[in-house]
């Protein structure tokens, strides 16, 4: 058994140790001046002042077995990225996943800076809002919405001309929920904090001009907007593990 | 060199995979179980159930809570059980009585089901009489007020934490059915005792059920047992090689080699059923059909089962539940249909043309008010399960129609039946 402070500190360990690699290969020559971009989108580097970039792919969350059992269920959700550089180092968020019966959409905003010309950092708080509906004769009629925001911090490191590795840290607080069954509804509108989550993705070219972005999430929460349907009612962090693919546009 | 990349991002994922918390939450206290009620004379018992205010500890357990008591029965000895019920993060008290001590003392553990808290607690049962706290040892007189006080603690530690519970009012006492899940619980609820074993069924009263469901599969040789999954896991038993589906092994094997995650092992139906009858009161048995094919073994034991219920006197119902198309099948091709007790969890067409007496929806059908209500007046009983939610659960019973609910935290049920005014 693991207790919170040892996965806290197993979390910074692991970022220590992203860091520690970057800072060790970051005596070499630079290879790219820090104002170069790759096309990305979890990088920690702001568009251009104007620029948009973007992206397209799919989020394949497990649930933890706590709520589905014996059952493992991993139904992708689309993930659309859209970002604005809005100054040199500033820049604009929005999100979208959906999985049709239910969707969730962010927006936030992202300070990012260079460290050195292949450590990157950027400082940014996202807001979401997501809606579930699910109408099955005999078994639902059930909808609910609520808000939660995400504080973040990432760290990214270009590994070579072509290769861009991010860490991002996240924290995940509640600040609604609605949810309602039939004529029936409850509402939960106090803040609080609900988990937190690490990403590690790679970005890089995929065949030809086109990039990608590949990584996996691990978030550690009380509640997950994916599956309001399975009407969680722990007070624990459960382990929900994402991967994340999508296509830079 | 361009691998390094990929072969570290693989390892954190593994390690991020090897960091799954498992939670714990072991009982805090050991019940001596002692047979009898020590000075918790009946009269006494019953002037003690009802509806009391939280004075001391309400940050922790909330403004009101419910205690009820509750017994189970090993031939002639009785061994009683208080139940506190709260509000707050499915919190529950499981208390029994020091006969040693010189006044009415509790002792015994609390826990809230939503997480991991527990603790130990020692209460005290006294009277209020004239301003004054008094020794109670029954007969309340006009302007008398019960009050129990004592201290809780957490985990282990030696309780310190001051406790004080005064007298409200009298326990709602409008029938109602609180009818717990898997036989008491979710396995993934950290109790003590794993679901559908014989032991969560000797639990159930003291968790606020007036009556249980269980899971009700076949084996390998046709002995009807209590199992809920489609396959021998971990999440259910400990580890020991086996797995696929529970059907694929003979009773035997099941008794030689399975042991469920408490160390229990896994019960037939005859064996549940025959606790259900001499060692507990509860008053409803949910026999869920997790199998596919003939229902006439356990309609056979259902029919026996009743038929001793009858005989003992005891307030029993024991039903078989159609969850499916193909249960409905097998239902219709029993013989002697007729006479065996149903709950269908299909619509309400399905239900009147099987004539069952009772319909179960799903809560998540919302409270269905119309139906509900046009069901009720066919002298049909309506549950809905499996509720979890507490405050649909609250709104279920203040504001539904139901004749019970079916829940995994049967605790929460109890304290808002219990008090509702």
């Amino acid at each position: 058994m693991h207790s919170k402070p040892i996965r806290l500190w197993l979390s910074g360990a692991l970022l220590a140790a992203s860091v520690s690699l970057a800072a060790a290969q970051g005596g070499r020559q630079p290879f790219q001046q820090p104002d170069e971009r790759q096309p990305e989108i979890y990088f920690p580097q702001a568009p251009r002042p104007g620029e948009w970039r973007k992206s397209l792919g799919l989020i394949f969350t497990t649930t933890p077995p706590e709520l589905t059992e014996e059952v493992r269920v991993s139904v992708p959700a689309v993930d659309f990225n859209l970002q604005k550089g809005l100054s040199k180092k500033l820049f604009l968020t929005g999100r979208l996943q959906t999985q049709f019966v239910q969707s969730n959409l962010g927006l936030g905003l992202r300070w990012a800076t260079p460290l050195s010309d292949r450590l990157f950092l950027s400082v940014g708080d996202d807001m979401t809002g997501w809606f579930g509906a699910l109408l099955i004769k005999d078994v639902f009629n059930s909808q609910a919405y609520g808000l939660q925001n995400f504080p973040n911090l990432s760290l990214g490191y270009r590994l070579n001309r072509d290769l861009q590795l991010t860490v991002r840290g996240e924290g995940i607080l509640d600040m609604y929920y609605r949810s309602k069954v039939g004529t029936l509804a409850v509402v939960d509108n106090k803040w609080q904090v609900n988990g937190f989550a690490v990403s590690f993705v790679l970005e890089q070219p995929f065949y030809g001009n086109q990039h990608v972005s590949l990584g996996f999430r691990a978030a550690y929460s009380n509640f997950n907007w994916q599956f309001w349907s399975l009407y969680d009612t722990f007070d624990r962090n459960l382990f929900y593990p994402q991967v994340i693919f999508g296509f830079i546009l | 060199m361009r691998v390094i990349p990929y072969v570290l991002i693989s390892f954190l994922f593994l390690v991020f995979l090897g960091c799954r918390k498992q939670y714990e939450a072991p009982v805090p206290y050991e019940f001596a179980n002692a047979p009898g009620a020590g000075r918790f004379t009946a009269p006494v018992r019953q002037s003690i159930e009802g509806v009391y205010g939280v004075t001391d500890g309400a940050a922790q357990f909330g403004e009101q809570v419910a205690l009820k008591w509750s017994y189970v029965l090993d031939g002639a000895d009785t061994t009683h059980f208080l139940s506190i019920f709260t509000g707050v993060d499915v919190c529950f008290f499981n208390l029994e009585v020091e006969p040693q001590a010189d006044i009415l003392a509790l002792t015994g553990y609390w826990r809230k089901l939503v997480n991991t808290e527990t603790g130990r607690t020692r209460l005290a049962v006294r009277v209020k009489r004239n301003g004054q706290l008094q020794r109670y040892s029954g007969g309340l007189t006009a302007g008398d007020t019960l009050v129990l006080d004592g201290v809780y603690g957490n985990r282990t530690a030696e309780p310190t934490q001051k406790l004080t519970f005064t007298y409200r009012r009298p326990l709602n006492q409008k029938p109602f059915s609180i009818l717990a899940h898997r036989s008491g619980g979710r396995t993934s609820d950290l109790l003590s005792v794993s679901e559908n074993s014989i032991e969560i069924i000797r639990l159930a009263s003291r968790l606020g059920a007036t009556g249980i469901e269980i899971d009700v599969r076949y084996t390998k040789d046709g002995v009807p047992i209590l199992y809920h999954d489609n396959s021998l896991n971990l999440r259910l038993i400990q580890k020991n090689g086996l797995d696929g589906a529970i059907e694929k092994y003979t009773y035997q094997q099941l008794q030689t080699f399975v042991r469920l995650i408490n160390g229990e092992r896994i019960p037939t139906l005859e064996e549940a059923l025959e606790t259900i009858l001499t060692n507990t009161t509860l008053n409803f048995v949910w026999l869920d059909t997790k199998y596919i094919g003939p229902m006439d073994k356990v309609q056979a034991l259902q029919q026996k089962f009743r038929q001793r219920a009858i005989l003992a006197r005891r307030d029993l119902r024991i039903v078989i539940g159609l969850p499916t198309q193909g249960a409905v099948d097998a239902y219709n091709a029993l013989p002697d249909k007729e006479n065996t007790p149903i709950l269908c969890e299909l619509d309400t067409a399905i239900t009147r043309s099987l004539n069952a007496r009772i319909w179960a929806p799903r809560w998540t059908l919302g409270p269905q008010t119309e139906e509900v209500l046009a069901m009720k007046s066919e002298n049909r009983t309506v549950f809905v399960w499996t509720l979890d939610e507490p405050k649909f659960i609250e709104q279920f019973i203040t504001e539904g129609r139901f004749d019970g609910i079916l829940s995994n935290y049967s605790p929460v049920v109890a304290y808002y039946h219990y008090i509702g005014q």
